[in-house]
């Protein structure tokens, strides 16, 4: 036995290595973007053939794994929960024509939600697709439910959703690395073999695929039935018959604790496959007691398959707070209304009230995340909103760069690519209104070949007027660094062909088009100006400005030219304009605000907060030498 | 028995990797560990925070008011996240003027143990800047009732490397236990 501490991500990847899992494609999201890096990391180790890729985005990765799976072999591919939205034209396609290799899609929802835009439950699009789902409650258990994964996919011909949420996909837990043997591909390796009424089945046949898929998953919940991955955590005859839970997920681990610091034993029926929910062996758990609380995140799908629930109480009844996350304190606060209704005596809440109202009352301020120093969409963002002011319209998008709305140049932020799209849609609705104002929208690289693309052509296309920047920092640097096609390696490292985005951007039919550094503000306030006027001009167009510099942490040799290291002199009289309009981590106020001092064991000596000083206080170092 | 840590800082600060090296040496010394870790747009100079729970259940999160400790790598941060701590617990902040005095009768009445020191200070005059929170770690470590002893999280930073930083990672973590006695 080996016991290794393992990221719930990387048990993820291990399970699909150890299952003979041969494509895994992805597109990186938190939290599940170290699954593919994983993946990649055991295969060298392991020294296993698997085709692995960083796709251009979700639903071109799904499609790229499912053409494997129909070719015969093992595939997964793995994403956030709102990139399976993306990929939802194909999952529910899929769902009706079946797969032949085992095909595992991961989706990690993330309940608080802690970096997404909503709080998505991926179990409800499974219900919908009607597509199986396995969740797992720990990192422990990633590793051994992707072997029933693959396996019940295969036996059925059906892809399935592996569901875990962030805090299975961010806890490392000591597992035991070798418990997974792994097992024999069922498949036959035989590559596509033709079949067009399932494979491009017209609806005619469709409809016979969906009396096969509902008959399918009759056959699957009756397995569900007696799979040990649905089972009662005691068999205690002698139980109480007041209170029974029904859990699933980490919310099954925080359960346990809860109930074990309050010091209380109740039986927990733990589901590990909510879709299709084992419903007889759930009705017969109910029949026990009295009443049984229903614990399950981000929303709710095993409640919601619940036919009799006059004994059942959980989101639906709203005894289950419905947003948020489900934390040890929020779960120990529901454990104990829910027991006192029912008469059986909890301790008090450990929570020390008068501790808590002495730290409300420093009131701490939240920290929230900013860019990094020295990086280049704050030069962008500041000479935009220097150039535009504060009545323009910013739409924004998805990546690093959202955190333009802490420097007010991000106005709105949809989902992926709706930067340009909105910006579309709020030109041609100013055309109506009459509104005047600058229209601008910033999308980063990596978001643009993901889904900016095609909104692009289609605002040249309606001769939507606006100016759109891409900021390229050459990596998808929100997630963690992941090539885009926009780079010239491949998940492996392996070279790759890269796309050219400003090549891109001029097959849209984009007439305007410049390539610039923000770090050289006044030339790129200029072209800004130049960019809009042209949009305005009658024979103009959208008009497109890639702000080309790598990100900082990425690339550690940013700055082509010579380093700029500033000081701040005397004269500063802690006014706050540089800390609140560029936001750079290294520009910090003096705790009586008197002045702002520079961090240097952050700085990067980028120089871009000169300008930032608009009385002229932070200087370049040399010249307070000369004076 | 289970123990329960909650480490705190400041995006950049080390928090994962403090995390690491707690975890990490559990582990050496044979027992079941589960952490939980930020990650996504925490990194972004925001508060991190990560939870260690070290041979006991499965679930990855610490409740408020039951952790044995907190290791704060910044003293705001520590403030923000001291409602962890269970009475009797302890304190272990990077800070070079302890928390703030209106708390402290409060958590004395509930033995709540603050163990201050300016590991800010002391890795600069050092030249150790970027392992304020390995002098944290070995400061904590240090403490009899913290529970792991320094060797094992030494050991543990020879383990995980990188090569580079090992010695002075070990420097480190010597610094902030030789503070303990001069508490």
């Amino acid at each position: 036995m080996t016991t290794q501490l393992l990221l719930g991500n990387d048990a993820i990847a291990l399970g699909m290595v150890q299952n003979n899992c041969r494509v895994v494609t992805a597109y990186p999201g938190t939290p599940s973007s170290e699954i593919l890096a994983g993946v990649v990391k055991f295969k060298k180790r392991l020294n296993r053939e698997i085709y692995t890729e960083w796709s251009a985005n979700e639903k071109v990765a799904f499609e790229i794994a499912l053409a494997a799976s129909w070719s015969g072999l093992r595939a997964a591919t793995t994403m956030k929960q709102v990139g399976l939205n993306v990929a939802a034209d194909p999952l529910f396609s899929a769902a009706y024509t079946g797969v032949v290799g085992g095909f595992v899609i991961v989706s990690c929802d993330d309940p608080g939600p802690q970096s997404s835009q909503t709080e998505q439950d991926s179990r409800l699009l499974a219900l919908t697709a009607k597509v199986p789902v396995f969740d797992p409650s720990t990192p422990a258990e990633a590793l051994s439910m992707m072997q029933a994964a693959f396996e019940l996919s295969e036996r059925h011909r059906i892809p399935v959703i592996f569901r875990p949420t962030t805090r299975v996909c961010h806890a490392v837990q000591s597992v035991d690395v070798n418990g997974s043997t792994p097992n024999p591909l069922l498949a036959a390796k035989t590559g596509f073999q033709k079949d067009p009424q399932r494979w491009a089945a017209t609806p005619a046949f469709r409809l016979k695929l969906h009396h096969e898929l509902n008959a399918k998953l009759q056959a699957i919940e009756a397995e569900f039935e007696t799979s040990p991955l649905n089972f009662i955590n005691r068999s205690d005859a002698q139980a109480d018959r007041t209170l029974g839970i029904i859990a699933g997920g980490v919310t099954y681990q925080v359960a346990l604790q809860a109930l074990s610091e309050l010091g209380v034993s109740v039986p927990v029926l733990k589901i590990g496959t909510p879709y299709p929910l084992p419903r007889k062996k759930v009705a017969e758990f109910i029949a026990r007691f009295d009443q049984v609380l229903v614990l399950e995140e981000p929303d709710a799908c095993i409640e919601l398959q619940i036919a009799d629930r006059t004994h059942v109480t959980g989101r639906l009844d709203y005894a289950v707070p419905n947003a948020g996350e489900l934390s040890p304190e929020v779960i120990s606060a529901v454990l104990a209304t829910v027991l006192k209704n029912v008469g059986v005596a909890v301790p008090p809440q450990p929570d020390d009230a008068l501790l808590d109202s002495l730290i409300k009352s420093l009131a701490i301020a939240p920290r929230r995340p900013r860019l990094c120093p020295g990086c280049s969409h704050r030069s962008a963002f500041y000479t935009l909103k220097r150039t535009f002011g504060p009545n323009a319209i910013y739409s924004g998008d998805i990546g690093c760069y959202t955190l333009g709305t802490n420097l007010r140049a991000v106005d709105t932020c949809v989902d992926m690519g709706a930067s340009v799209t909105m910006a579309t849609g709020f030109a041609q609705a100013a055309r109506l209104t009459g509104d005047k104002r600058p229209i601008l929208a910033t999308i980063g690289d990596s978001t643009f070949l993901h889904s900016g693309i095609v909104p692009l052509m289609n605002a040249v296309h309606t001769d939507a007027r606006f100016v759109l920047v891409i900021l390229d920092n050459h990596i998808t640097a929100m997630t963690g660094m992941q090539p885009s096609p926009g780079n010239d390696y491949t998940a492996d490292g392996d070279l790759a062909a890269r796309v050219s985005i400003a090549e891109t951007v001029k097959a849209c039919g984009v007439k305007f088009l410049r390539v610039a550094d923000p770090y050289d503000q006044t030339p790129f306030a200029d072209l800004l100006k130049e960019a809009d006027a042209f949009a305005r001009s009658p024979e103009g167009s959208v008009a497109v400005i890639i702000a080309d510099r790598p990100c900082v942490l990425y690339d550690d040799t940013p700055i082509e030219t010579e380093p700029i290291p500033v000081v701040i002199t005397e004269e500063c009289d802690g006014c706050r304009y540089c800390v609140e309009a560029f936001e750079c981590p290294a520009l910090i106020l003096r705790a009586d605000k008197s002045r702002v001092d520079v961090d240097y064991s952050i700085c990067i000596n980028c120089g871009q907060c000169i300008d930032a000083c608009y009385k002229g206080f932070i200087i370049p170092k040399p010249m307070l030498v000369e004076a | 028995m289970e123990r329960k840590f909650v480490l705190a800082g400041i995006g950049g600060q080390g928090v994962i990797f403090a995390t690491k090296v707690l975890s990490h040496a559990a582990v050496a010394h044979g027992e079941q560990v589960i952490a939980s870790e930020n990650h996504g747009m925490s990194q972004r100079g925001g508060s991190v925070q990560s939870h260690v729970k070290i041979g006991g259940s499965e679930s990855p999160l610490v409740r408020r008011a039951t952790a044995d400790a907190l290791i704060a790598f910044d003293r705001t941060e520590a403030m923000r996240n001291l409602t962890f701590v269970r009475s009797g617990g302890s304190v272990y902040v990077n800070s070079p003027d302890g928390l703030d005095p209106a708390l402290l009768p409060r958590l004395s009445e509930l033995n709540i143990h603050v163990h201050a020191l300016d590991a800010g200070a002391y890795a600069q005059a050092a030249g150790l800047t970027g392992a304020a929170n390995l002098i944290v770690l070995g400061f904590a470590a240090a403490h009899s009732e913290f529970g792991l002893c320094l060797d094992d999280l030494k050991q543990t930073v020879r383990t995980l490397g990188p090569a580079a930083s090992i010695e002075s990672n070990l420097r480190a973590l010597d610094i902030g236990a030789a503070k303990v006695t001069s508490e």
